[in-house]
């Protein structure tokens, strides 16, 4: 690791591939975009790597650490770009994942169906086997009906295939002798078996995280491997790790064998730079509210950490596995305000996109957006976006935003500020779910906005919820890039397994401890992590008997030694958890175990604080003033600073605005803005209502 | 009382932190409650009702016959207590439908009163289909039940607590008249819970707004529901539109029951009549007339404007005309368990009558049925008595521009499946197969969407089924040409064949190795079979959901399209 001192993290977008280059030595910073090439987007990679160096002097040789993270699995997944596949279910339950959950996706539309699986009837094939719900053998695996179906197999020409088996969670045995056995016969595809992708409860959701793990495999194997080799060649002694859900790096081997944990990793990205930040400000507790074009993310970091969530959907299909848990809403500075059918005014989720994009880009649309209303307002300057590479067309907002103004019989600041509440009431909604309904007071967290639109909205909805602190982080637009760098490697291990909570089970939940913990120094062997570098946790999914969602519970445990409290105090923990998301416990009733996990950490050296920029001061003078709309009807004279401008110790009370390349900062007045040793902007809000 | 001028965009916001609640207590309670009907299969509702009763907001996924039962709650307490004695910290429960405005007695509601500005403003809801409510068969939802007593407990408007006191007593009953109360209690506190946080939650919105701009937003939000709906409403042609359609089987030996609907739409107002349709029938498959507006609901939604909010503004445009004692408004002490399988089919029935005023948004017959399978007995692994409860999918009718869907709850239902693995680890019971039945969507244009075929048999003991079905005699029809879909039908199957159960069998013995059979419903096409795509024909053959001899009976020109060159 010490011949490199340069830490690199490529974003790979659908159309553009990013890199952010970060010299922890110097503290240099160095940028560049390049076209994605989707064929193998290992090519833009390697490209962009190469005119980084040449652009950037960044001598590749030098870099210790690239972190990559990419939509590929998500976009291929979206426009039904994988492989063709098959999957090998137990005999007389091929429709299970047809049928999935036998409901449709909107109760009072005709015409709304989930989509179709990826693997069509004809490409469904049984074998005769049957594990029951005690992992028992009840029927023994028929390796005639396997061979029968490796002849199918060969014949459909499939490309990947899935293999899901009924309880196969709790005995994986059969589903990994097929997949032995297939592997033996068809060498050429890629092959993913239920009981390595995710081995957890509930069939239908294992089997579809399966299949769509199969789908990603022949081209995700591709793009790794040639990224892989090419790497190896460039910069022999970097460690690459790829982003997964989870919000930790994986190998690129295991990205190779499990392209869907990739899926849902371009949020979490974001919400590991946010917790870097948050840590370098000395505030654990933050509501991260990530704002772009179309969508805004959101997500609750406690004690700098993000809870995870197992169950989210990807492209119409339902996916479980770890990932960290972000709520989307369809609310972006590309939101179009309209009125419905009942003269109800609507923002989002229609997106002006970035084509014709916003009134005010001068692309032709005409439709106001959120962004319109901020120009509207003088919240965002006409002088552009992009440090003033792109102008906007102040005229073009006020146009579109008139229209609205008009329907309603408002000033046009009037109604620009409406659709401004209006966007800031979906977001409250869904801070409301990762927060109020989860059992947390939003008052005691600090809010984090980022993305390009973040800052713009942070106050409407730290005014709706209550929260007195706002945190805008260096560098709002990339902070997802940033969260690829400071990631640690990681990997979950699980045991699915039901017990009741009870002295007895004692030594079983000791057993599986043990077992996950030999999984884990395995990993980290593999890994070749150094001792001092690693890390784990412990979490108890537990449950009433008689309930079906588990609540997880992490506990405490040492890293040479992980081992659970005993059964009284997880149950203690668990009442808790109960009494904490639901508002009540019963404390008779029987608790049962459903799974332990244990995730195992590879902790990489993270880059420090941004080098201050030239001319930053503590007491920065303001570059302009313009007309600005905060609560009142009237406009006020606002100051405008440049961000660069500010040194740590800087204070600025409102109102004032702080523009930067990519981001607009609002200080409501009466409000007071300081500048962290992290040069993070933190802004106490004086008005609590 | 006079109401504040409101803009749109207060309303949007008022409206959304409202609808934060109603979402919010529907996974409370679906994550906290016990049975796996509530926390697997979701067969559970929520919403919030203003002082007088109507119906604001609910949650989406919230089925169209709870809201009808909530709606009817409203009614029977601002009955019988007068405002006096509504008071902060009281619980409302009930679930009978012929004096407490609900539809069958496994679904529990309850309500609580939400006070602000030391006045009344509205009702927090909820409501969930518990397995079991007593009476005379385990599930309280099999056949050959002839009166309401035999059902289970009726419960009428009574106050589980009062002022923040519980009335164990009330709880006692309820506990001693189900079985497995352990769950039931369970099943319980989570709505108990529900409600209180729904009342925390709105106070929470009382601090931001007041009364009087709560008031104001609900009037908005009924009123412009309501003319919207008109709106949409006057679209379709004004017409007599009429349809009819029997039920199969009562479960006590009446059977071909009919049911007639003349619609007559004038401008923006469409009038239900329902006169002609079959006197109650001595089966429990009768419907109370809350329900029937539910499906009547339902079907304007779902035909006219899909999207629109679901508020009494809908109700509101819900004119129907029906027969007291009649199968679609029945009295006292009609049975009603199985109402939903007449739900179903009086949506079927709304459906082919605005067929010929709005062909393009009709659809072919669906399952029409909400197929119930319950099994019982003692589990041998722990000497418990278990009882498990569900209800199965079937197919969804061809539209006009797709196929059906094939294996799905349709229509006023959408409850998910239990999954095989949770079936297996909580009860003694064996799922051996489980998929969709070849040949059961009925040909057309756009075929018909198929059954479902799903065998269970109990491990290691004796154990009761019980079951309601419909559309096992009468096939789902198809509409412009497109052929019936596949009946339904129970079969107990031993080691030599097997046995046709009735169409609601009850109390039926299956011993070990025995296994019973659920054969789902499929559903019509819709448009001529000779004007169905090669393509889809294809498909249909090779993913082997259609038998070679199905295609060619049903197609007559496939052989020779297949004998031609292929293009």
């Amino acid at each position: 690791m010490q011949a490199g001192n340069w830490f690199i993290g490529v974003d790979v977008g659908g159309t553009f591939t990013d890199l952010y280059a970060f010299n922890r030595d110097e503290g240099t910073v160095a940028l560049h975009k390049t076209s994605s090439t989707p064929q193998n987007p290992a090519e833009a990679i390697i490209n962009g790597l190469r005119e980084l160096a040449a652009k950037s002097n960044v001598p590749l040789d030098a870099m210790a650490s690239l972190a990559h993270g990419t939509t590929v699995a998500t976009n291929a997944l979206i426009q039904r770009r994988g492989a063709k596949v098959a999957v090998v279910t137990t005999r007389n339950f091929r429709d299970l994942v047809e049928i999935g959950r036998q409901i449709r996706p909107k109760l009072y539309d005709l015409k709304a169906d989930y989509p179709m699986p990826l693997a069509p009837r004809e490409m469904r094939f049984e074998v005769s086997e049957r594990i029951g719900p005690q992992g028992e053998i009840i029927e023994p695996l028929d390796m005639a009906s396997v061979d029968a179906v490796i002849e199918q197999l060969r014949d459909s020409g499939t490309e990947a295939c899935a293999i899901a088996f009924l309880f196969s969670y709790l005995n994986p045995v059969h589903e990994q002798a097929v997949k032995a056995r297939i592997q033996q016969a068809l060498p050429d595809i890629a092959i993913s078996a239920s009981s390595d992708v995710q081995p957890e409860f509930r069939e239908y959701e294992r089997t579809s995280t399966t299949l769509l793990n199969a789908y990603l495999q022949p081209a995700f194997s591709r793009y790794m491997s040639t990224l892989k080799d090419a790497v190896a060649e460039m910069s022999p002694t970097a460690h690459v790790g790829i982003n997964q859900s989870n919000g930790g790096l994986m190998s690129i081997d295991k990205a190779r064998d499990y392209p869907i944990r990739t899926a849902l990793s371009g949020p979490a990205a974001g919400t590991i730079g946010a917790i870097h930040m948050a840590r370098q400000s000395g505030k654990p507790d933050i509501i991260t509210f990530d704002m772009g074009g179309t969508s805004a993310d959101v997500a609750l970091i406690r004690n700098c950490e993000t809870s995870l969530a197992f169950d989210r959907d990807v492209a119409g299909f339902p996916v479980r596995m770890p990932m960290v848990d972000i709520n989307t809403v369809g609310a972006g500075g590309g939101s179009i305000a309209w009125f419905d059918r009942d003269g109800l005014i609507k923002v989002g989720p229609i997106s002006a996109g970035a084509v014709p994009g916003p009134a005010c880009y001068g692309r032709g649309g005409t439709e106001p957006t959120v962004t319109d209303a901020n120009v509207v307002l003088g919240r965002l300057s006409g002088h552009g976006l992009l440090g003033g590479a792109m102008s906007l067309d102040e005229d073009a907002a006020r146009r579109a935003v008139g229209k609205v103004a008009d329907r309603l019989g408002f000033t046009i600041e009037r109604a620009a500020k409406g659709i401004l509440d209006i966007v800031s009431a979906n977001m409250v909604r869904a801070i409301r779910a990762i927060s109020i309904e989860r059992g947390h007071d939003p008052r005691d967290f600090v809010l984090m906005p980022f993305g390009g639109a973040g800052p713009l909205h942070a106050d409407g909805c730290a005014r709706a919820l209550g929260i007195t602190q706002i945190i805008v982080p260096y560098s709002p637009g990339i902070l997802c890039a940033q969260g690829l760098l400071v990631a640690d490697q990681s990997e979950s291990f699980v045991r699915s397994q039901r017990l009741a909570l009870d002295a007895a089970s004692a030594p079983v939940l000791a057993g599986l401890v043990s077992e996950l913990h030999g999984e884990a120094l395995a990993w980290w062997q593999s890994e070749a992590i150094r001792e001092d570098n690693r890390a784990l946790k412990l979490a108890v999914d537990m449950r009433y008997a008689s309930q079906n969602y588990e609540l997880q519970v992490a506990v405490d445990a040492e890293l040479a030694d992980p081992a659970l409290p005993d059964t009284a105090t997880l149950k203690q923990l668990f009442f808790a958890a109960h009494e904490q998301a639901y508002g009540f416990y019963n404390p008779d009733d029987p608790v049962d175990v459903v799974a332990v996990r244990l995730t195992a950490l590879g902790q990489l050296p993270s880059p420090g604080t941004p080098p201050l920029q030239d001319g930053a001061s503590d007491s920065p003078k303001p570059r302009t003033t313009r007309k600005v709309w905060f609560e009142q009807p009237e406009a006020v004279d606002t100051p405008v600073y440049d961000r660069a401008s500010f040194a740590p110790g800087a204070r600025v009370e409102g109102p004032a605005v702080i523009d930067q390349f990519d981001a607009t900062t609002l200080v409501f007045p009466g409000d007071v803005a300081t500048v962290d040793e992290a040069l993070n902007i933190i802004i106490d809000r004086a008005r609590t209502a | 009382m006079t109401r504040e001028a409101i803009d749109p965009i207060t309303i949007e916001i008022v409206a959304s932190a409202f609808r934060s609640v109603v979402d919010e207590t529907f996974i409370a309670l679906m994550k906290s409650a016990y049975s796996t009907n509530i926390k697997e299969r979701h067969d559970h509702s929520t919403a919030i009702c203003d002082q007088d009763g109507r119906l604001i907001v609910q949650a989406d996924m919230s089925l169209p016959i709870h809201i009808a039962s909530m709606t009817g709650l409203m009614k029977s307490i601002l009955a019988k207590y007068p405002p006096s004695e509504i008071e902060e910290g009281d619980v409302f429960v009930a679930n009978d439908p012929h004096v407490a405005g609900g539809t069958h007695l496994p679904d529990i509601n309850y309500a609580a009163p939400l006070f602000l500005e030391g006045q009344l403003m509205g009702f927090v809801c909820n409501i969930a289909h518990h397995a079991d409510i007593g009476g005379m068969a385990p599930g309280s939802m099999a056949g050959g039940m002839s009166e309401i007593y035999q059902e289970g407990l009726r419960i009428p408007v009574v106050k589980l607590f009062r002022k923040g006191q519980i009335q164990q007593d009330i709880m006692d009953i309820m506990l001693l008249n189900a079985r497995i109360p352990d769950e039931r209690r369970g099943d319980h506190f989570a709505q108990i819970a529900a409600c209180r946080l729904g009342v925390r939650r709105v106070l929470e919105i009382g601090q931001r707004y007041s009364l009087s701009t709560i008031r104001s937003v609900f009037d908005e939000l009924v009123e412009r529901t309501r003319a919207r709906m008109r709106a949409a409403i006057a679209e379709v042609p004004d017409g007599i539109y009429e349809f009819d359609d029997v039920m199969d089987d009562d479960g006590l030996g009446t059977v071909d029951i009919p049911i007639r609907l003349k619609v007559t739409v004038t401008g923006d107002r469409a009038i239900f009549d329902w006169t002609g349709s079959a006197p109650q029938v001595r089966g429990n498959i009768n419907v109370p007339i809350n329900a029937t507006q539910a499906a009547v609901a339902y079907a304007l939604r779902a035909l006219l404007d899909p999207e629109i909010a679901n508020n009494q503004g809908i109700i509101d445009c819900c004119e129907i005309v029906s027969e007291k004692g009649s199968i679609v408004d029945c009295i006292a002490p009609a049975p009603v368990a199985a109402r939903a399988n007449t739900s179903q089919r009086l949506i079927d029935i709304i459906i082919g009558a605005f067929s010929r005023a709005i062909p393009e948004r009709a659809v072919g017959a669906s399952n029409g049925a909400n197929t119930t399978a319950v099994f019982s007995g003692i589990d041998p692994r722990n000497g418990k008595p278990y009882l498990y409860f569900e209800t199965l999918g079937g197919g969804f009718g061809g539209r006009n521009d797709r196929d059906g869907k094939d294996g799905v709850q349709v229509h006023i239902t959408n409850t998910s499946n239990l999954p095989i693995e949770a079936i297996e680890t909580e009860y003694p019971l064996r799922v051996v197969s489980y998929g969709f039945i070849q040949d059961s969507g009925g040909a057309g244009r756009y075929r018909g969407g198929g059954g479902l075929r799903r065998v269970i048999e109990p491990v290691g003991h004796e154990c009761i089924f019980n079951g309601a079905g419909e559309r096992f005699a009468n096939a789902p029809w198809g509409i412009f040409g497109g052929q019936p879909g596949r009946p339904g039908r129970f079969a107990l199957a031993d080691g030599s064949g097997e046995t046709q159960l009735e169409v609601k069998p009850s109390g039926v013995d299956v011993a070990p190795g025995h296994r019973i059979v659920v054969e789902t419903p499929g559903s019509g096409g819709y448009g001529d079979p000779a004007e169905r795509s090669d393509e889809a024909l294809d498909n249909d053959r090779i993913s082997q959901k259609y038998s070679k001899d199905y295609l060619a009976r049903h197609y007559p020109g496939i052989a020779k399209r297949a004998a031609q060159p292929p293009r």
